[in-house]
């Protein structure tokens, strides 16, 4: 039944979803569970001088306030152990958890919160990339020399910098020196709140000096082990149990509020159920970061790019959490899918006073691409050349090497996608007419190679259950992706696959939905798996049916015997058999990326992604219109040509690319989070103003099918890419329409009505 | 104090507090989970109840002013397992990601259908102003929509 491959089948979670069913974490309770609420610290900075408990103690159903006084003393990070359960004696970001209230109700809960009598001395504030990198800057993290690693990387941080990643391919200074022009340009963006529907919420219960956390969480295993950090306790004696995700888009990869329910439910040895609400949510999610990109290119006489160099800075905030890895992308987004001959490239992460930042969709490349688009449309500017001709000149080809040496063997697909959408949104008769204008931006996109195993189990009732810790944030990797690859290679309908919740006592490692990864990671672990499941149905059938197994087909939920039609039964017959005989029949297998091949003498820092792995080629094209009077924006076309592999399921590929590309064009118009004195200005869903159904195109998708070898059914990533390039494509568009550059996002009305101001001027 | 409301066809009394959210009473009294709080101030849609054939969201609707009320939550739009045609229509058509806005969507859309049995596209995306959904980019959501209003055709 593989002929599943390929086609829009319903996800298996679709029918829970629409019925009210679906059990989300933030659905789930415990018998006898209190509930939780957070003392956040309110200034971005300052001592505790007071923290007086006794009043909110004192409160009929509160049955515990606990704070750094309580807690272990440990400390905790997914690179750097920089976090601390509570805030101890100081607050580095304003929503710090400082305490925590259980009580019988969550209302008594918030309330009794506001009865614990707190004092801080404000302090200085890092509040800005600048501030962080002041000469004298006050370290929001003085003892950071004395801080463990949790992951065995070189930082090559110092003061406020967290981490330092250096590419330099030798060359740059002299070809700067010999260069026949220089185009340069500064490019920022500011935050970006992943706004998942569900807020961030935990259940944990501590039983026989084990955590038990229920959690909708996108990587259960990693905050298994931030759990076990924080409580001083092993991995092992930390299970969690996941649930539907209300979406994530990579905000709940690493802690929440589980180690402080944690903490509280072992000391009252209760079960702690504790939910943000949107304001808590808003303030202490890890957002994309905010972001300074400097960018020069060396040219030619011809417009060849001699060399470039680029410095990329990130803010951190106030705990590193992810970002040391992220300063390894801004070498593989700055300096490539262009042919450039040097390049150095510094991505650098700071500590300031903020919430802390991590990873949302696409991690640091929607900035990067912004900033790279933007820069090659300046260069073709500068030289007099069509923009979209300038980039077929110095694109890449099949056997491309970039910077770090990796070599891009199918690089051509970018010219495929070029002529796409040429065929489809014909640049020259795109984007005319005043006020009106056309961009473009290309990308080079990873599928996330890490480790993730499963295993198969025929069910008596020729069922099949896939135990995975893999979960389905909502992208439909594993409710159509994992389970249309499992039913095509058993045979049986998809109807009749099973998933597991994820639970780390139960199922194999599995590094989480992020970075694209599980169709691809996690349903190569289910092909062969699958593999090895028939072979072993073949053996126990040939027995059943008196053959041999190299004669036993599989298939439509049945076995058969080639060449003898009458010779046949139900997988249930067979899974029933082998289950009260020589044993239920299971099979299981592991898979990771095997890591691409790249110079590790050009490149310095802590290298998570020194090399991009399983990429897949990406062009967008945004046509936009302006309204003179009052700047705003409206994108009326959008195309995209994506290599997506194998479309396992392509109304599941055509709802990521419109999902992703949505997003992409909040980021660009709309959604700036924007920072004061370190304090988030915005604080509701509406002064997010995320985009509205009337507000944004149908994209036009076209899927550029390249199956890869390693791939189940030739499977790659897919949900995560269609985000990245669309600010450099509406930022292009839009400063083709207006005549002036835009170099920030986001594209608000006011800042399109100041460039055209500027411009005139 | 007391509040009595038909709830998906069903009569039902219970005790309230003054300042419980009708969300508050459908979520915690009546266990009814299918309705989501994602913002809680009335700016999403994601608790969406169709309230006297009118969609409101309940995470500001005061519970007591539903007394006497005829209320559908999400948990109501199937007969048994008889998906209703938007409920199958979401499930043909893609609508579904991680689902959490989903109710508030078929909630609103319920309530559109019942005015308006055939909406076009416009009419869609104007019923769903209120409603944010942060994974499809709404393109399968409106299909979904007018295609249940078009018998499950071509959109």
């Amino acid at each position: 039944m593989t002929d599943v491959i390929g086609t829009s089948a319903v996800r298996i979670d679709a029918r829970a979803k629409a019925t009210g069913d679906a059990i989300y974490g933030v659905d789930h309770n415990e018998v006898g569970q209190l509930h939780g609420a957070l003392l956040r610290s309110p200034v971005p900075s300052g001592t505790i001088t007071r923290l007086d408990t006794a009043a909110a103690l004192a409160i009929e159903g509160v049955e515990g306030v606990f704070t750094a006084a309580d807690a272990p003393d440990t400390r905790a990070g997914w690179i750097v152990k920089d976090q601390t359960l509570f805030a101890r004696g100081s607050v580095r970001y304003e929503g710090e958890p400082i305490a925590i209230v259980v009580a019988e109700t969550r209302k008594l809960a918030k309330q009794a919160v506001k009865a614990i009598d707190l004092e801080i001395t404000p302090g200085p504030v890092v509040a800005t990339i600048e501030d962080a990198m002041a000469e004298d800057a006050p370290l929001v993290h003085p003892d950071v020399a004395s801080y463990e690693m949790a992951a065995p990387f070189e930082l090559h941080g110092g003061g406020n910098v967290v981490a330092t990643t250096i590419l330099d391919t030798g060359g740059v200074d002299e070809a700067f020196a010999a260069a026949d022009r220089v185009v340069e340009g500064v490019y920022t963006t500011p935050r970006h709140y992943q706004a998942y529907m569900e807020p961030k919420n935990t259940v944990v219960s501590y039983e026989d000096g084990r955590f038990i956390i229920h959690s909708a969480h996108q990587f259960p295993f990693n905050l298994r082990d931030r759990v076990a950090q924080f409580m001083g306790v092993r991995p092992s004696d930390i299970r969690v149990i996941g649930h539907h995700i209300g979406g994530a888009f990579g905000g709940k990869l690493d802690a929440g509020l589980e180690p402080q329910a944690a903490l509280a439910a072992k000391l009252t040895r209760r079960p702690v159920n504790i939910r943000n609400d949107r304001l808590e949510d808003m303030l202490t999610c890890p957002m994309r970061e905010n972001a300074v990109i400097r960018m020069r290119s060396a040219l030619s006489a011809s417009g060849e790019v001699l060399a470039r160099e680029v410095e990329c800075t990130i803010d951190a905030g106030a705990h590193a959490g992810e970002t040391p890895g992220l300063t390894n992308v801004p070498m593989h987004m700055s300096a490539s899918v262009y042919k450039v001959g040097a390049a150095r490239v510094v991505g650098r992460a700071v500590y300031t006073n903020t919430a802390p930042t991590g990873a949302f969709r696409g991690v640091s490349g929607p900035y990067l691409i912004f900033a790279l688009e933007r820069h090659i449309d300046e260069i073709a500017d500068e030289l007099g050349v069509d923009r979209r001709q300038y980039r077929l000149d110095h694109l890449y080809e099949d056997g491309a090497v970039a910077p770090n040496e990796q070599v891009y063997d199918n690089a051509g697909i970018l010219r495929d996608a070029f002529d796409a959408v040429e065929q489809t949104a014909p640049w020259a008769s795109t984007g005319k007419g005043p006020l009106r204008g056309v961009g473009v931006a290309a990308a080079i996109w990873p599928t996330n190679p890490m480790a993730g195993g499963v295993t198969l189990r025929l069910n008596e009732d020729g069922r099949l259950t896939v135990v995975t810790a893999a979960n389905d944030n909502g992208s439909g990797a594993v409710t159509m992706g994992v389970a249309q690859i499992a039913a095509a290679q058993l045979g049986i309908d998809v109807s009749d696959v099973v998933v597991t919740m994820p639970d780390t006592d139960a199922a194999a490692f599995d590094a989480g939905s992020q970075g694209s990864r599980t169709t691809h990671i996690v349903g190569r672990a289910v092909a062969d798996a699958g593999e090895g499941l028939r072979a072993q149905i073949a053996q126990v059938a040939a027995g059943l049916l008196e053959a041999s197994p190299d004669d036993i087909e599989i298939d439509n939920g049945s076995v058969y015997v080639r060449g003898v039609p009458a010779k046949t039964m139900g997988l249930a017959d067979v899974g029933g058999a082998a289950t009260f005989s020589v044993g239920p029949l299971q099979e299981s297998a592991s898979y990771a990326s095997t890591p691409p091949q790249f110079n590790p003498g050009c490149v310095a820092g802590p290298l998570m992604f020194p090399a991009l792995t399983t990429v897949t080629y990406h062009l967008h094209l945004a046509e936009v219109e302006v309204d003179p009077g009052t700047g705003h924006v409206t994108v009326t076309r959008y195309v995209v040509a994506q290599d997506v592999g194998t479309a396992i399921n392509p109304a599941g590929v055509r709802g990521q690319v419109q999902g992703g590309v949505v997003q992409g064009l909040g980021y660009s118009l709309f959604e700036g989070i924007s920072l004061d004195g370190g304090r988030i200005r915005q604080r509701t869903f509406e002064q997010c103003r995320m985009p509205l159904a009337v507000d944004v195109p149908d994209v036009e998708l076209i899927a550029l099918e390249n199956p890869h070898a390693d791939g189940p059914f030739g499977a790659k990533g897919v949900a995560e890419a269609p985000i990245a390039p669309v600010a450099g494509a509406v930022a292009n568009a839009v400063a083709d329409a207006i005549g002036a550059p835009i170099n920030h996002l986001p594209i608000t009305p006011e800042s399109v009505l100041q460039a055209i101001q500027t411009a005139r001027t | 104090m007391k509040l009595e409301m038909n709830v998906n066809g069903t009569d039902r009394a219970v005790e309230i507090d003054a300042h419980d959210s009708l969300l508050d009473v459908l979520r915690d009294v009546l266990h009814l989970t299918g309705t989501k709080e994602a913002c809680g101030e009335g700016e999403c849609g994601a608790c969406t109840v169709i309230v006297d054939g009118v969609p409101v969201n309940s995470c500001i609707r005061a519970a007591m002013t539903a007394d006497g009320a005829t209320v559908t939550t999400v948990e109501g739009l199937a007969d048994g397992d008889e998906l209703s045609g938007l409920q199958r229509a979401f499930l043909d058509n893609a609508g579904i990601q991680c689902g959490f806005c989903t109710p508030g969507l078929l909630m609103t859309l319920t309530a559109l259908h019942d005015n308006e049995p055939h909406p076009d596209r416009e009419l869609v995306k104007k019923a769903i102003v209120g409603n944010l959904c942060r994974c499809t980019g709404y393109s399968q959501v409106i299909e979904a929509a007018v295609s249940a209003g078009t018998g499950g055709g071509e959109v």
